[in-house]
């Protein structure tokens, strides 16, 4: 299964990539993934995740524009790839089928 | 990358420096855009957001993240290329060497030429060098033996010497002596011993040994009890504890020993006939005293023998301890003046200290200042291991040069090479094992050379030195002087051609920098300085050699033989018939004699001699002789005022005196002549004033000389004056009269201009090796011009053709490649004149006599380098201003 390729903090960035779609670089990964979890994301810590999905073939990369801000340095901008794509929806998949097989009784028990 | 935004503002909000920096030396080279452009921004938000100090806090954590072996790995090439240091490459290095090496015959042969010859001058130095400092090394314990100097301060004037006698009470007939008793006193000196040797002492020369028929002359000391247990030197025969014990005992060397008796172990209790007056009993035979001994003997008699004679020689006493160890030599330094307060005659004005010197650093240091032994020979050590690594950096500077004026050619293969993957450290090793290979080439030539001068080298300076093959510090010398002299010469072609960028290579554009160009020229000026101030070095030294040689003395010395008087001579009936029968030989033109040869009259003693107004404190140190009738003609001395001593004067045995010049200012006398003087208890009247004449080497000044005529006392030197271009004659003729008038004795003359010319044996080898270390450096450094001439006739190659095909002459063409150069040159004078005046100043002022240095001296200097400048460069400059314009315009 194609699953165990994708860690745990691999598949959020990936999401993150995707959701962001035009605006996806380290930084705003790494902010997005702190407001949507609340814990402190590092761009280390996602730069890294977002190398080993390059290699994996599920993200590509390409030099964005130079800011100020960055003192003069391009982004790298990032985008899901069409494998990226379809492991992101087998991933979901395989999530939405064994939610869908969770007993109503179990899930009242959570509550 | 692009410049960053410079306002001030901003400025402020830079992260820290620090960290950008870590990230910048830790994560890999690909990564850093993207990776601080990430950092950057997020710190600007945060100061927007949370203020600059949690801006900061969390710029750290966040520069901590990336310490993670994925953003350190750098990127990898996407060839294969091999570590530069596999056996491939190292072959290939070599094969590419090798090739360079015989497509450039000359350049290559200009290189290894100017490295052998740095690393011949080098080599010579050095064991000249390890030669000196090897001198006393070769005894056991030599960490606890120590030489005692004595530091006089005079009315103020503080002078030292090794000569550390300190006798008490000098003048009476028992001497006795303030050390004595010391090693009993200080618990920390083991033994101590008195050695007593020199050309001041009664026996400084050799003195006669006989055993049956065989007489020699040999040289020898007086030493102390304890002399052997202090020095290890080697006893084939005899213990140190009995060696010197007995007062009728002699210790012979095996060489003495062999000659007398054919064996050591034959010469134990031998009786040997001293100076046909005693007996001695052969009690030691030592090993012959290695080279490397500074002290000199083939017999040593136990110091208490002649212990009477010894008044005369108080100032050439030395003296050695050898103490416990892990003494302290300063503690002991200070008991031995406590203990020399109590027992030591207080004088007015003069007080003397005694100082202790290792033993093996007395050789080196041989001279005093302040009362230290701190000059001497160690100065010739410093001086000439300084021109060693100068010349050796010349030899350097060379190679850097020719192979930065040979990169034009090399950088093609240097492009190539990076266009293939090379790296900047593969090339750099690559040039740097080119520069070892050569290096190793000029030193396999340099070492043939140095066996070869070996024997004139040691002719040359005196020395006895072998190849140390033995020895591992030879190897070590060799293998770091190999690997220093590659690497320095190598560095900077491997630096400068590893760093040229590949596409302007290729694209045939090689601009040097304006750093590179003016690193290369400060090299040159360097260079030229050295060889310049070598060269003022030369002409002084050898100047004042000359000088010291030839200046006229003040008396004649040419054809003028010495015999010391002794054993039947120096009974006046024998020898008034020894000198008469020598007058009458037909070579022979005078006879007399004197106390002492007239070169090294250098004894002698304050409040010996009195005279008409005569102050109290007027210390005046005379050098005093007795001498013969006709000593003033025979020695061509100039009477100035009165008369000299006339054999019709029937006084002038009992009562004359004469005094020099320099007697008569320190005396402060007017109109001497016939005035009363008194000498060591002898009053008389001067009857006339000599011209001053040197009685020591020109180190010192001339002495003031009080002379008289002693009609009953027959000892010093018989002096000959032969007949010029009969002294062989003269020699065979007095030797048959010797023979028969004193028969107990070896006939044994020396010649009075050889025995000067000894005085400054120091000084001549100094100047035969400047001589010889001049030359080179100048030959070295006008190769590396030749260097830098080719350099820019090969970069100017087209412009040359340019000009001449828009008409130039060559004459134009040659000033104009030609100048440049030239200005170095100036430059280079203009420096090393002051610092060759400044250096030469020094060394002139151990000379009382010296030239003065002249203007022409620089000029000579700096024309002959300005002459060897321009025939060097102006050859190729012709060379490149001949050459067909078309050949080097065709390319384009």
């Amino acid at each position: 299964m194609r699953r165990s390729d994708l860690g745990e903090f691999e598949e959020i960035v990936l999401l993150a990539v995707a959701a962001l779609s035009t605006n996806a670089y380290t930084l705003t990964i790494a902010e997005d993934l702190e407001r949507e979890t609340g814990n402190v994301v590092t761009t280390g810590a996602v730069h890294a995740a977002m190398q080993r999905l390059e290699q994996k073939g599920y993200l590509r990369s390409a030099w964005g524009e130079a800011t100020a801000e960055r003192g003069g340095r391009r982004k790298r901008m990032y985008s899901v790839t069409a494998l990226g794509g379809r492991i992101l929806e087998e991933s979901r998949a395989v999530r939405n089928r064994f939610w869908e097989r969770i007993l109503p009784a179990v899930r009242m028990e959570w509550n | 990358m692009k410049s960053k935004p410079r306002s001030a503002d901003q400025k402020s909000d830079q992260p820290p420096r620090w960290l950008t920096l870590c990230l910048e030396w830790l994560v890999a080279p690909h990564l850093h855009e993207q990776v601080l452009g990430d950092l950057h921004e997020r710190y600007a938000r945060r100061i927007q957001l949370h203020g600059k100090l949690n801006a900061q806090r969390r710029y750290f954590i966040e520069a901590m993240s990336y310490m993670r072996p994925i953003f350190i790995r750098r990127q990898t090439n996407e060839y294969h290329s091999p570590f530069f240091l596999s056996t491939a490459m190292i072959k290939n290095y070599y094969k590419i060497a090798f090739r360079n090496l015989f497509k450039n015959k000359v350049i290559s042969a200009i290189n290894i030429c100017g490295l052998a010859l740095g690393i011949l001058c080098c080599l010579f130095i050095f064991l000249w060098v390890q030669d000196e400092n090897a001198v006393d090394h070769f005894l056991a314990d030599e960490e606890t033996l120590y030489a005692m100097y004595e530091t006089t301060t005079t009315n103020g004037k503080v002078a030292g010497s090794y000569a550390a006698g300190f006798v008490l009470a000098p003048g009476s007939s028992r001497i006795s002596f303030a050390l004595e008793q010391i090693d009993k006193v200080i618990p920390e000196i083991k033994y101590q011993a008195y050695y007593a040797t020199g050309y001041e002492l009664p026996w400084g020369h050799p003195e006669t040994f006989q055993v049956g028929d065989k007489k020699i002359k040999l040289e020898g000391s007086r030493a102390g009890e304890d002399f052997f247990k202090i020095f290890s030197y080697k006893l084939i025969e005899g213990t140190p504890e009995t060696a010197l014990k007995d007062i009728g005992g002699v210790a012979i060397s095996r060489h003495m020993a062999e000659m007398f008796f054919g064996s050591p172990g034959k010469a134990m209790g031998q009786i040997m006939r001293h100076e046909n007056r005693a007996d001695f009993k052969v009690t030691a035979v030592f090993e012959n005293l290695p080279r490397q001994s500074s002290l000199k003997f083939d017999y040593l008699f136990n110091w208490e023998a002649q212990k009477t004679k010894l008044e005369f020689a108080s100032n050439e006493i030395r003296s050695y301890l050898k103490l416990t160890q892990d003494s302290d030599p300063v503690k002991v330094e200070a008991k031995i003046n406590q203990y020399l307060a109590t027992r030591l005659e207080k004088k007015k004005g003069i007080q003397q200290r005694a100082g202790l010197i290792p033993f093996y650093d007395q050789y080196l240091h041989s001279t005093f200042e302040n009362g230290k032994p701190e000059g001497g020979r160690i100065e010739y050590v410093r001086i000439f291991t300084g021109v060693g690594l100068f010349i050796l950096a010349i030899a350097c500077i060379n190679f850097m040069n020719l192979s930065t004026a040979r990169s034009v050619k090399r950088a093609k293969e240097v492009g190539l090479r990076k266009v293939v993957g090379s790296s900047k450290i593969s090339l750099a090793s690559q040039f740097l094992g080119e520069s070892l290979l050569f290096t190793f080439l000029a030193m396999l030539v340099a070492v043939a050379v140095v066996l070869l001068l070996l024997p004139s080298f040691n002719t040359l300076t005196g020395k006895d030195i072998q190849v140390p093959i033995a020895k591992p510090s030879f190897w070590i010398f060799l293998l770091a002087l190999l690997v220093v002299t590659g690497l320095v010469a190598g560095s900077y072609p491997a630096l400068y051609l590893s760093s040229l960028e590949p596409v302007r290579i290729l694209k045939g554009v090689v601009r040097f920098t304006r750093g590179s160009l003016w690193f290369r020229q400060g090299l040159t000026v360097f260079q030229f300085t050295m060889s310049i101030v070598l060269l003022i070095a030369t002409i002084v030294i050898s100047g004042q050699t000359r000088f010291v040689q030839n200046k006229h003395l003040g008396y004649d010395r040419d054809n003028l033989v010495y015999i010391r008087i002794e054993g039947k001579l120096a009974a006046r009936s024998n020898y008034l018939l020894f000198k008469e029968r020598v007058s009458k030989l037909a070579s022979v033109a005078m006879v007399d004699r004197s106390t002492e040869a007239p070169h090294d009259m250098g004894f002698s003693v304050a409040d010996a001699v009195n005279w008409e107004g005569k102050e109290k404190n007027d210390a005046v140190y005379f050098s005093p002789a007795s001498v013969g009738m006709d000593f003033v003609k025979l020695m061509n001395l100039k009477v100035v005022q009165g008369r000299g001593f006339s054999k019709e004067m029937a006084t002038d045995s009992t009562d004359a005196f004469l005094i020099n010049e320099e007697a008569l200012r320190q005396m402060g006398m007017k109109d001497p002549i016939g005035k009363w003087i008194s000498a060591w208890a002898k009053k008389g009247h001067i009857i006339g004033v000599l011209k001053d004449y040197h009685v020591q080497s020109m180190h010192e000044k001339i002495k003031p000389v009080v002379i008289d005529v002693k009609e009953n006392e027959y000892f010093g030197v018989i002096l000959i004056r032969t007949k010029p271009g009969k002294t062989t004659q003269a020699l065979a003729g007095i030797g048959n009269i010797y023979k028969e008038a004193n028969p107990d004795f070896p006939f044994n003359y020396q010649f009075l201009d050889q025995e000067f010319n000894k005085l400054y044996r120091s000084e001549q080898v100094i100047a035969k090796l400047s001589n010889l270390l001049a030359p080179l450096a100048i030959m070295i450094s006008s190769l590396g011009l030749l260097g830098l001439a080719l350099f820019s006739a090969e970069q100017r190659i087209k412009e040359i053709g340019i000009r001449k095909v828009l008409g130039a002459s060559i004459a134009g063409v040659v000033s104009l490649l030609s100048k440049d150069f030239l200005k170095l040159v100036l430059i280079a004078i203009c420096i090393a004149t002051p610092v060759g005046w400044y250096l030469m100043n020094k060394w002139l002022q151990g000379f009382a006599y010296k030239i003065e240095m002249e203007w022409w001296v620089f000029a000579a200097a700096a024309t002959l380098v300005m002459t060897i400048a321009i025939l060097t460069v102006s050859f190729q400059s012709f060379k490149a201003a001949l050459m067909n314009p078309v050949k080097s315009l065709r390319s384009e």
